[in-house]
């Protein structure tokens, strides 16, 4: 048999300049869990259906799950939760999920963040319809999602008075 | 496993071709929404090179000489935000609001749920409401095809080995129009029913009606007696027409039974959901 090809891909990975050797059809998901070994970005379904794999690519949401590794450009930026983790308006959301009791088996918990982030970055006051639409593709099985209504609307409501957020 | 797929990034349609033409087992990705479902499930044993069209420039949405050209990369997200688009082509924005969620919007391209060719691909009853053209290149060139006869069967359409989906060309016209979609839930479902309804006036003339539905048939179809019959209709849109639209529609649809949901049921839908957009928009 021939020889393995790999195919060789340069981004930009929560902030910093990465290079790898991947399959071609790798995921962005596979990468960033088995390659760069930053495992919050969760696999749930594998078909783009669930959002647990949810992360920012050029600063908007998309199924990393979905994402075809090679596909991405030298300038182009995946940003994941672990990229966020000292983000203010990220702590202010994920406090507001642990205030509003909007987690329980927490598997769903860090796509949700990333949607809820995305949203409350360009919408930072969403209406109702705005949050149930910006989360449409992040499935809960557990919490029934009134409680992550609510985290998201609380949240918004604190990002308002904290300086570094706006 | 180990891997044995290759990849191609290419920078102009010319090369872009060439290796299509030269590698059958040649296979473009772009969102990979649908290819790497696919890819997952095995259902691609045949593929041997990945063809990235991300370097091509491709996700342009230009307006001239009385045409809009939205390029195939463009994303569902894109064209949703274009507000050159929503003012003119309600209808399409509407469908690729539909497409998904906002993950799958953000990454799902126009030329993908067009090569697709389901038949209940949300963009395509949309762009055959609006007569769009579908602008291919290939080994002989580019070439124009109306997308009412681009698709020839579930998954197949008329494009030949080499050719790509480069643009989608509309008339620059003000339409008015929507698009209605029956799924398992209200966002993020696959449709069971859809329809597509445009009207633009025409000086001179009375206002072109155009109806297409979704997910009932092997390829999107256009119900072209009920345009008729909306064209012939001068002045207020009645009860009346709107059962006679309501019988004609669900005659047309030839749906079939699958996971989805049953034939008598789409059918009937297929009424329900074109008599609303219909109403929707006179
Ligand atoms: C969870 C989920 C939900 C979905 N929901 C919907 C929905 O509600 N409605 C809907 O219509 N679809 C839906 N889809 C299907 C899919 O997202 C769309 O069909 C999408 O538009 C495909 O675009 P893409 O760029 O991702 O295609 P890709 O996966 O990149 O490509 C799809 C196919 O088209 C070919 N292709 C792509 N671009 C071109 C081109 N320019 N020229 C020639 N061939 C090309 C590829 O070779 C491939 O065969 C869903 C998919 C998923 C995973
Ligand atoms: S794992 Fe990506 S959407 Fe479910
Ligand atoms: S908390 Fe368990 S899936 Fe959401």
């Amino acid at each position: 048999m021939t020889e393995e090809i790999l195919i060789p891909v340069k981004f930009i990975l929560n902030g910093k300049a990465v290079e790898g050797r991947f399959p071609a059809a790798r995921t962005l998901l596979e990468a960033v869990r088995g390659d760069f070994a930053l495992t919050a970005s969760k696999e749930g379904c594998g078909k783009g259906e669930c959002g647990a794999c949810t992360v920012l690519l050029n600063g908007i949401p998309v199924n990393s799950c979905m994402k075809v590794v090679s596909t991405l450009k030298e300038t182009d930026s995946v940003v994941t939760l672990e990229g966020l983790a000292q983000d203010p308006l990220m702590k202010t959301i994920q406090a507001a999920y642990v205030e509003q009791g909007a987690v329980q088996c927490g598997f769903c918990i860090p796509g949700m963040v990333v949607s809820t982030f995305a949203l409350l970055k360009i919408n930072p006051r969403p209406s109702e319809e705005h949050i149930k639409d910006a989360l449409s593709g992040n499935i809960c099985r557990c919490t029934g999602y009134r409680k992550i209504v609510a985290a998201v609307r609380s949240a918004a409501d604190q990002a308002m008075s904290i300086p570094e957020v706006r | 496993m180990k891997s044995y797929l290759g990849f191609i990034r290419p920078t102009s349609i010319t090369e872009t071709i060439a290796f299509l033409n030269t590698h059958p087992g040649a296979r473009i990705v772009s969102g990979g929404t649908d290819f790497i479902v696919k890819w997952k499930n095995g259902l691609m044993p045949d593929v041997t090179h990945l063809v990235d069209l991300g370097a091509l420039s491709l996700d342009r949405i230009e307006i001239s000489n009385g045409t809009v050209s939205i390029g195939s990369t463009c994303t569902m997200a894109a064209i949703a935000a274009d507000t050159r688009l929503t003012d003119r082509f309600p209808a399409l924005v509407e469908a690729g609001l539909h497409v998904g969620a906002p993950q799958i919007r953000n990454m799902a391209t126009l030329g993908g749920n067009i090569a697709n060719a389901s038949p209940s691909g949300d963009t395509i009853p949309a762009l055959m409401s609006l007569d769009a053209s579908i602008v291919l290149s290939g080994p002989d060139g580019e070439r124009r095809i109306e997308i009412a006869v681009f698709f020839t069967g579930p998954g197949k359409t008329v494009m030949k080995r080499g050719e790509l989906i480069t643009s989608i060309e509309l008339a620059d016209r003000k339409t008015r129009g929507t698009f209605l979609k029956l799924g398992e839930r209200r966002a993020h479902a696959i449709s069971k029913v859809s329809a597509a309804v445009s009207t633009w006036a025409v000086s001179g003339a009375r206002p072109i009606w155009r109806v297409a539905l979704g997910a009932v048939a092997p390829t999107v179809i256009r119900a072209r007696r009920a345009e008729t019959l909306l064209e012939g209709n001068s002045g207020k849109l009645d009860a009346d027409t709107l059962e006679r639209v309501k019988v004609l529609v669900s005659e047309d649809a030839k749906p079939i039974d699958d996971i989805r949901s049953q034939a008598a049921y789409r059918r009937r839908m297929t009424g329900v959901l074109v008599s609303r957009a219909v109403a929707a928009i006179s």
